[in-house]
């Protein structure tokens, strides 16, 4: 392999994984926008779309029942929880925090009572190779990014073109005055939550048949997704993508030179010294 | 005195008493779940020093943790050093952590900071599981080693199972519990709670506050260091787990459940938790979600914490700070 195509082979990589963290850290990003929790169960909703699918896949045998059906199971999961868990103490964060944290000890512990601790894979269900630059790049991660692009298109006209995502940005924006305009904000909360829940599990559906599942996945990708949700400025959604997608692409380019553990290191060290230099984010505004 | 550090002087006497007391009456077993619930209390009780004093919510205290563990555990296996130069040897190097993380991370507040010390935890961690460091760390699954004895004077009394060895983690416990009360005491903890109840005005009077900051930070990474290195000598074991970012989230979890801001309610905490780890684990195959259930119960029916719900039950005034 020639060095140009190793280059453009390990960065369509990185931008692949950008695009799933993307889907995942907005997701987490709309919920800390709207509710300002942090909500440390965020990746175990990733890994509980995975396990979904397995699951589905497992019962139907089809992948396409298990990426349509894993993510709404996931979001309705989600709008339970923050009608049942997180509503009665929305007003105190650190003990969402704390009640995030309870969540995501019971959905780990019951994945792994029930999927088991060995870790399992799920078939890329489009197979075949797509030639570029004299070698070849799988089928299948070249849908993940375009199925990603199209949730985020999904995710920018449900907010910006539909009058529930007028509510959204009104009830972020200005919570008593929305109220005061006649916007449910208690259903756009519970909805909010179910959509950024159903994200991360769109995020896990895709990611599973390019890595391996088992009951702890979710917690290297929930620091990660912090990371990157801070470093594109707390509710700047357009920062979130930008940051995902070059942290991907960093760390996917590094993995050229270095080993992929080391590539982790670089990539998250600068983004310390992003998030020291300039903490209000990539495309945040001044606090 | 704060209002928040005057403490009952009863309890503490007749818990002391008991612990003291205890290995008279308990099997040996719970003499070790005993020191451990003390060892992660002390790991609580420096988080609480941290966030409940000063306001600072810090997700990297599993790296003092795991430099105290390690500190201990290189001292005795490559510097051959006896019980107290390998507490000192941990203490500093944890110390030390402490003091170059903090440089950077007081310069951040709020969600920022939070998200700073979990990154450090990660890099820090992955650095270490990435093999360059393996002189030190022996690889991902730790070193077992033996533990040095105890040495008083003439006295040298085994520190691993045994009596003496619990003797000794409840006086180093006590000990460290001593001391981060009169550093609080001592006017310090005045300045800690201002800058956590309004850090520009505590700038305002002319308090250095990121270097109260990185004062409280440091501090917290010392006790953090020697719950660590207790943990190492009296385990025998030390594990890279130690540095991991989940290590730190049970002292925020036993904190908030034994009371925020109180010093002792970190040992309420640690103690219910693995008290109850260890008798629901001979009960129900998957106790972990048992933990999860009783968290989720506690955040919403008693936010402020076990000690705060005594309180409320004894029907007393809560302190206005």
């Amino acid at each position: 392999m020639t060095p140009e195509a190793q280059f453009i082979l390990f960065g369509l990589n990185g931008l692949v994984w950008g695009l799933i963290i993307a889907l995942i850290a907005l997701g987490l990003s709309l919920v800390f926008g709207l509710i300002e929790i942090i909500n440390i169960a965020h990746g175990d909703l990733f890994m509980l779309g995975a396990v979904l699918a397995w699951y589905m896949i497992q019962w139907t045998g089809n992948f396409w029942v298990a990426l349509a059906a894993a993510p709404l199971a996931v979001g309705l999961l989600g709008m339970l929880i923050e009608r049942g868990v997180l509503r009665p103490i929305e007003h105190k964060p650190i003990i969402t925090i704390l009640a995030t944290f309870g969540l995501s000890l019971i959905f780990q512990q019951s994945v792994l009572a029930t999927f088991g601790g060995a870790p399992q894979r799920i078939e890329e269900p489009i197979g075949g190779l797509i030639p570029l630059v004299g070698t070849f790049y799988p089928v299948y991660r070249v849908f993940v990014a375009g199925c990603a692009l199209v949730a985020l298109a999904g995710l920018w006209l449900l907010l910006y073109k539909t009058r529930y995502g007028m509510w959204m940005r009104a009830v972020r924006q200005d919570r008593e005055m929305a109220v005061a305009l006649g916007i449910a904000s208690d259903q756009v909360y519970m909805l909010t939550f179910g959509l950024g829940a159903a994200l991360a599990a769109l995020g896990g559906v895709l990611a599973a048949p390019v890595t391996s599942l088992e009951f702890q996945m979710g917690l290297d990708v929930l620091p990660t997704a912090f990371i990157v949700v801070i470093i594109g400025g707390l509710g700047s959604l357009q920062g979130t993508l930008v940051a995902a997608v070059l942290l991907g692409v960093l760390e996917g380019l590094a993995n050229v030179f270095v080993t992929p553990t080391t590539a982790r290191i670089f990539s998250l060290l600068f983004m310390a010294v992003v998030l020291l230099v300039r903490p209000q984010g990539i495309f945040g505004k001044r606090p | 005195m704060s209002p928040r550090l005057r403490q009952a002087p009863l309890v503490l006497v007749a818990t002391l008493a008991a612990l003291f007391l205890a290995p008279a009456v308990v099997l040996p077993y719970y003499r070790i779940v005993l020191a451990e619930i003390l060892v992660w209390g002390l790991f609580g009780m420096a988080f609480d020093l941290l966030f409940g004093y000063t306001g600072m919510l810090s997700f990297g205290q599993a790296l003092f943790f795991g430099a105290g563990a390690y500190g201990a555990a290189y001292a005795v296996f490559k510097l051959g050093a006896g019980l107290w130069g390998a507490l000192a040897v941990a203490v500093v190097v944890a110390t030390v952590f402490a003091v170059a993380v903090g440089f950077f991370a007081v310069r951040v507040s709020g969600h920022y900071f939070l998200v700073l010390t979990i990154t450090f935890s990660v890099v820090i961690f992955l650095v270490l599981e990435s093999g360059h460091w393996r002189w030190i760390t022996g690889g991902y699954s730790g070193r077992p080693f033996p533990a040095p004895p105890i040495t008083l004077g003439p006295l040298s009394l085994p520190l691993t199972n045994s009596l003496a060895g619990y003797y000794f983690v409840v006086a180093a416990v006590a000990g460290a519990y001593a001391l981060c009360y009169l550093l609080l005491a001592s006017g310090l903890g005045w300045v800690f709670l201002s800058i956590r109840e309004n850090e520009p005005r505590a700038r305002l009077l002319g308090y250095n506050v990121e270097g109260y900051k990185l004062l409280a930070f440091s501090i917290s990474g010392f006790f953090a260091g020697l719950s660590g290195a207790l943990y190492a000598l009296t385990s025998q074991y030390t594990n890279l787990s130690f540095f991991h970012w989940t290590i730190s989230t049970n002292a925020v979890v036993w904190t908030v459940i034994g009371g925020t801001g109180t010093l002792l309610g970190p040992f309420l905490g640690s103690g219910l938790f693995i008290a109850g780890g260890d008798f629901l684990s001979a009960q129900v195959p998957n106790f972990p979600i048992a933990i999860g259930v009783l968290l989720l119960v506690f955040v919403l029916f008693a936010p402020e914490g076990l000690l705060g719900l005594l309180r409320r039950l004894a029907r007393r005034p809560t302190a206005p700070v």
